[in-house]
């Protein structure tokens, strides 16, 4: 790329247009003129109310969607060599395990795929583990956790394949609040040991706040990208920063900018 | 051309190709039939297996023969099918109701659906000897009672799956109307029901076709297209036997597209 | 009294429940039959007198005890439905491969699986017997074409049931056709395959006695027909029945029995708490 002058611009996003075509042959359009520069290790929220085109973004950056415009660059890549490299994990909504595959497996799935030998995959699928902390569930089946313990392996999944980039879509928003908060802290936990660059898709403010370095609001009709605020408030986070008027007023402002819409 | 016409015709192209391949596909077979590349394939003669056209002619030229036995075979496949759907509905009522002990028998009713027709039609025949002095009588009834146990199984299992898998929290809602047993089987399980009383008939209406054809050929008076596909092959009359099936094969068709029919109509709430 | 409650809710109890209730009704049945009738084990014998015949040393064609020649042709019977039944297993698992692969194979294939779901094949048995004019390769071809159906639309049915997560998933890892079809694909259809093979084996078997009723020689089916015309002792007939039924039902837990050795995931652990 000509323009990467920022050798530090992990993804780059120029004017990205998506639209959609219904079956009545009618036009939608889900996103447009997006431009934003993703920084190496950022933990990156795209927020905003259903309909916005958040999770439509992040499948463009997966190399899911291929935008009607625009251009794409993931570390200097197109999005689908990026793809090839792996250079990215993905983590859904639903955790999206495989039911006859025990923890350790699932994490090995990629590993798998990617033919590396079997003591390094059950290595790394091992460290996986430890960093979720749930090692003592290696030869559990999905389907004898809890919600929270399966989307830990989800997310164990993503890290094995060793990605720069994480990419995140609502992946929290079907569990209880408790639960919620706790995976939170070790989201943040793990981002602060690996070092990776997460984009998180997320419709709910308070988690964005807490979570992210930097807030992508986007708004409906069509989908654009309507504010960029930075998150300034101290690392390591704790629960503790929710009760900080540091953190209200954050809310607040991303709040105010969400209702401009 | 614009984009937007392009992509309807390829909206276009694809229903319409989920209908041309198939029927091209049949019309391929009807034509290698007709002209004999079938029997050469099957090593077998025009005597054994008659061009499509022949077995139409003669189901036209017998056709009063044909919808005497024709008759006497739907009799025993529509009531065989009413009796065990009812009987069915009611083991599920009965084990909704009974929970515990209900649901015992629904588990032995489910095996009953792994028996043979081929056991059960000869133990009928013996069962009804005493029912009419009239051989075709005994032998409808018999027919009629082995469809019924047929239907029966398949009917319970899914009428109690529909009487019970309910909405999360209906219940609830109606025990705060507290409401009696019958005013929730009316207002809820009865209407919660209907979309599983459909999947058992699509189950229940092709195995009671086939029921009722394979127990006529154990049954005392020689009657119903069962029979007549046997007795026609016994004697090497192959063309009969073949129009004979050709009626079996509509049956089973008809019977099935009057019954999505049915479920349109009565479902129609039930989907979105 | 607190024992018999808890007996009362327990499956197993009430599925022996209504066994010994049937037995009951089938004993009251034989005793009103054999006060009333002249031959009452044509009717309804005594379970008793069918145990009896089981164990019975007599021979009853010069070599064989009853059981003897009822075993030896269940297992004709049994072996040329397992042929069947292989195949047919095998072609349909084949087809909703293609299915699933190929759209083109799906559209022309599925009105027609549609329709031979509608179409009483078992009433075709003795013009395949015409055309084949080999009563085993009959029996096959009906006890194949019987499996072979339930299979192919469970098993597309399994293939279409894959998350569209799971997909991208792979897509994701850059995974090719083949790891998308063996990592993902064809393990999450096995529990379709099984229901498949739930509905078919029974049928097979069933297929395969109705095959033997066509012709003279060996088979379960042979023996009912013979059985039936009254020229061996009414208690065969009885076996026979019994163990038609009983080798239908095993047909269909066997297939539970092996899924669930197949697949332990499916065996519910203690889901643990946060």
């Amino acid at each position: 790329m000509a323009d990467m002058q920022n050798s530090n611009v992990e993804i780059m996003l120029k004017d990205i247009g998506m639209v959609y075509k219904t079956n009545d042959g009618h036009d939608v359009t889900a996103l447009t003129g997006v431009s934003l520069d993703i920084q190496k290790g950022e933990f990156i929220s795209l927020l905003g109310p259903s309909g916005c085109g958040k999770t439509t973004l992040l499948r463009i950056i997966a190399d899911l969607l291929q935008p009607t415009s625009g251009e794409i660059s993931i570390a200097g890549e197109s999005p689908r060599d990026a793809r090839l490299s792996k250079k990215y994990g993905i983590v859904f909504q639903s955790p999206v395990l495989y039911d006859w595959r025990t923890v350790k497996k699932n994490i090995m799935l990629p590993l798998e795929i990617m033919h590396i030998p079997k003591a390094e995959r059950e290595d790394r699928a091992m460290k996986m583990l430890d960093i979720v902390g749930l090692t003592e569930f290696a030869n559990h089946y999905p389907n004898q956790l809890s919600g929270g313990m399966q989307q830990r392996v989800g997310i164990a999944r993503a890290l094995a394949i060793q990605p720069q980039i994480l990419l995140m879509d609502e992946p929290f928003s079907a569990l209880d609040e408790f639960t919620k908060e706790k995976l939170h802290e070790d989201l943040l936990r793990i981002w602060a040991k690996t070092n990776k660059t997460i984009i998180f898709v997320t419709h709910n403010i308070q988690e964005a706040v807490f979570l992210s370095s930097r807030i992508c609001v986007l708004s409906p009709h069509p989908g654009r990208l309507s504010a960029v605020i930075d998150v300034d408030l101290p690392r390591p986070r704790t629960m503790d920063i929710k009760d900080t008027p540091e953190f209200t007023a954050y809310v607040a402002k991303v709040r105010n900018s969400c209702e401009g819409i | 051309m614009s984009e937007k016409a392009l992509k309807r015709k390829k909206i276009d192209f694809n229903s319409v190709s989920s209908v041309l391949y198939p029927v091209l596909f049949g019309i391929l077979i009807f034509v290698l039939w007709e002209c004999g590349v079938l029997n050469t394939v099957l090593k077998t003669d025009t005597n054994i297996l008659p061009a499509p056209t022949r077995i139409a002619g003669i189901m036209s030229e017998n056709s009063s023969k044909i919808s005497e036995n024709l008759s006497a075979t739907m009799t025993v496949i529509i009531w065989g099918l009413i009796a065990g759907s009812f009987l069915g509905y009611m083991a599920a009522v009965f084990a909704t109701r009974f929970p515990n002990f209900g649901k015992g028998a629904l588990t032995v009713l489910s095996v009953f659906n792994a028996i043979p027709i081929v056991a059960l039609a000869p133990v009928f025949n013996n069962w009804t000897k005493d029912v009419s002095s009239e051989a075709s009588v005994r032998s409808t009834v018999a027919k009629i009672l082995v469809v019924t146990v047929v239907c029966a199984a398949s009917m319970s299992i899914n009428a109690y799956r529909g009487l019970t898998e309910l909405k999360p929290f209906s219940l609830d809602l109606m025990k705060s109307y507290a409401a009696d047993n019958m005013t929730v089987f009316k207002k809820l399980r009865f209407h919660n029901s209907i979309p599983y009383i459909f999947t058992a008939l699509k189950v229940s209406v092709p195995s009671s076709v086939i029921t009722a054809l394979v127990s006529e050929y154990f049954a005392e008076y020689r009657m119903g297209i069962g029979r007549q596909i046997r007795d026609n092959i016994s004697i090497a009359q192959y063309s009969a036997g073949w129009a004979y099936i050709a009626v079996a094969c509509l049956i089973g068709i008809l019977m099935y597209i009057i019954l999505i029919i049915f479920e349109g109509i009565f479902t129609k709430r039930h989907r979105k | 009294m607190s024992v018999l409650k808890r007996l009362s809710k327990s499956k197993y109890f009430n599925t022996v429940l209504w066994i010994v209730i049937l037995i009951i009704v089938w004993e009251i049945g034989a005793t009103v039959v054999a006060a009333t009738k002249r031959s009452p084990e044509n009717i309804l014998p005594h379970l008793s007198g069918i145990i009896e015949s089981v164990v019975s040393k007599d021979t009853i064609n010069g070599s064989q005890t009853a059981v003897q020649m009822v075993l030896e042709n269940a297992k004709a019977t049994i072996s040329r439905a397992l042929v069947g039944f292989g195949i047919g297993t095998a072609l349909g698992f084949v087809l909703a491969l293609f299915m699933s692969r190929f759209k083109t194979v799906e559209k022309i294939a599925f009105p027609y699986l549609m329709i031979i779901q509608m179409i009483p094949i078992l009433g075709m048995a003795p013009l395949i017997f015409a055309i084949t004019q080999d009563i085993s390769k009959s029996r096959i071809i009906i006890a194949a074409i019987l499996t072979f159906y339930p299979v192919a639309t469970n098993t597309l049915a399994g293939f279409k049931a894959v998350e569209k997560e799971k997909h991208e998933l792979m897509i994701s890892y850059a995974a090719s056709k083949f790891q998308l079809y063996t990592k993902t694909m064809i393990p999450s259809c096995i529990p379709y395959f099984f229901t498949g093979l739930k509905i078919s084996a029974p049928m097979a078997i069933t297929a395969s006695i109705l095959v033997d009723t066509l012709q003279g020689g060996i088979g379960l089916g042979c023996l009912l027909s013979q059985a039936l015309k009254g020229a061996m002792s009414r208690y065969v007939f009885w076996q026979i029945v019994f163990l038609s039924a009983f080798i239908g039902i095993f047909s269909f837990l066997l297939m539970g029995i092996i899924e669930y050795i197949l697949c332990p995931y499916k065996r519910k652990g203690n889901k643990q708490e946060e």
